[in-house]
């Protein structure tokens, strides 16, 4: 019985995808519900936000654990704050470890963007739920943010002045001036326009393809009554593994930017006094 | 172009921004801030905990070189006071040693002296008795009619020569 009503799920699962022409992905509860639905308003405007959905989901997820971990405040941590207090460690002593000892300002914005995108990645492998950075809308949000970020912080930190020279590509001379057009035009491609598409199609095409993988060894399942069941748990480790590395490739390339706008100075190990300062308190 | 028209939705990619930077500003201030004021007073907490232990580590190892000092100094004065009563007990016992060799010098000297008064008492007390019985001698040799003065010289002479002898 038990058997039944799973095989007949899937097998609705199946449909609902195939029902969606060039199906790519395990549906989702809402495009069931679309699906099973067609007339209503609501589930079809769901379903065409479902990507939004299933990000304001992960949102309020994370907020709601981060939040409660951080009320905790125990001078022993247990728990959530435990879990969370290491994974703030974790990548504080990662950021330090590239952007120097003032990088522990920018922990609180690539630890988001880490774990935004590590759980996005993952949502995918909950039954009935989709992964939103299968989206290119969500990975280019991502990529647009990180980018404003990065660029920000250049200007911040370098100068509105030293930042224009930085993307005139530091002219030296005549021949310098002289290529300071193309060398604007290159750094103005390259920074605003290659690095956003490689960072997004990057997270965007990986996702997206485990997810292909995923719904092909579901489809599989279907269709040779779960014989293929131990390839599809290979394929969902392969899937958790892979969302993990993507979200930290994520992190490492964000943290890569910033580290090549910010000042050549700072890029001095030891930094100035008042970073080594910094980097006492913070080890 | 219709492939980037069918994957990228500009609505969604403006509400998923939207969506980020509020996650991003949400965990900004209510989590990320806290999460990290509570390493750092726990890291600075450790720090004054290790600092503490330093200092008490210096205090305890000062403390202990006093110590040591101050046994040593004691052991120093102990010795000191059991040479000086050593040498106390050493000059108590040469005080005593002199005492009773000059006291037993006296009781011999004294001894000497009453033997020597004995003796002469015990001499007169023999003369005496001598000169007693020389007289007795007489006596009877007067009641057996000799001569007087022949008798008395011989009991003289007899006298003295007792005397010689003693």
């Amino acid at each position: 019985m038990e058997e039944h009503t799973v095989a007949s799920l899937a097998q609705t699962a199946h449909a609902v995808a195939q029902s969606h022409g060039e199906a790519h992905e395990l549906p989702n509860f809402l495009s069931i519900l679309a699906q099973l639905f067609p007339d209503c308003a609501i589930f079809n405007f769901f379903h065409r936000w479902e990507n939004v959905v299933f990000s304001v989901l992960v949102a309020g997820f994370i907020s709601w654990r981060a939040i409660v971990a951080a009320r905790s405040g125990q001078f022993i941590p247990k728990g959530a704050q435990n879990v969370w207090e290491t994974v703030t460690e974790g990548l504080t002593s990662f950021v330090t470890g590239i952007l120097g000892p003032r990088g522990i300002e920018h922990v609180p914005f690539l630890g988001t963007l880490f774990i935004y995108v590590l759980f996005n990645n993952w949502l995918g492998l909950i039954p009935l739920m989709k992964s939103p950075t299968s989206a290119w809308s969500t990975t280019i949000a991502l990529a647009l943010v990180t980018i404003t970020y990065v660029h920000t912080i250049g200007i911040r930190e370098q100068g509105f002045f030293n930042y224009l020279k930085h993307m005139a590509g530091n002219p030296q001379g005549a021949v310098g001036l002289a290529l300071i057009p193309l060398m604007l035009i290159i750094n103005i491609a390259v920074e605003y326009l290659a690095v956003p598409l490689s960072l997004s199609l990057r997270l965007f095409a990986n996702i997206s393809s485990e997810d292909r993988l995923l719904h092909k060894f579901a489809e599989l399942n279907v269709m040779y009554k779960f014989l293929p069941f131990f390839f599809q748990l290979f394929a969902n480790i392969l899937v958790i593994i892979f969302s993990l590395v993507q979200a930290f490739v994520f992190l490492l390339l964000s943290t890569v930017y910033i580290s090549l706008i910010m000042p050549h100075e700072d890029h001095n190990p030891k930094g100035t006094p008042q970073d080594q300062k910094l980097k006492a308190i913070h080890h | 172009m219709e492939y980037f028209q069918e994957n990228i939705r500009l609505g969604e990619v403006f509400v998923q921004l939207i969506a980020f930077l509020i996650v991003f500003f949400t965990l900004k201030k209510f989590a990320w801030k806290p999460l990290t004021n509570v390493i750092k007073s726990r890291r600075e907490r450790f720090e004054q905990e290790w600092a503490g232990i330093e200092k008490m580590k210096t205090e305890l190892a000062t403390l202990e070189t006093e110590y040591r000092e101050h046994l040593q100094k004691i052991e120093e004065t102990s010795r000191v006071k059991m040479q000086e009563a050593v040498q106390d007990g050493r000059r108590i016992a040469r005080e005593i040693q002199e005492k009773a060799r000059a006291e037993s010098q006296a009781s011999f000297e004294k001894a000497k002296e009453n033997i020597e008064l004995e003796y002469e008492k015990i001499r007169i007390n023999l003369r005496r008795e001598i000169a007693k019985l020389s007289l007795q001698i007489a006596e009877k040799v007067v009641r057996e009619k000799m001569d007087p003065a022949q008798h008395e010289k011989k009991a003289l002479e007899l006298i003295e020569e007792l005397e010689g002898k003693l």
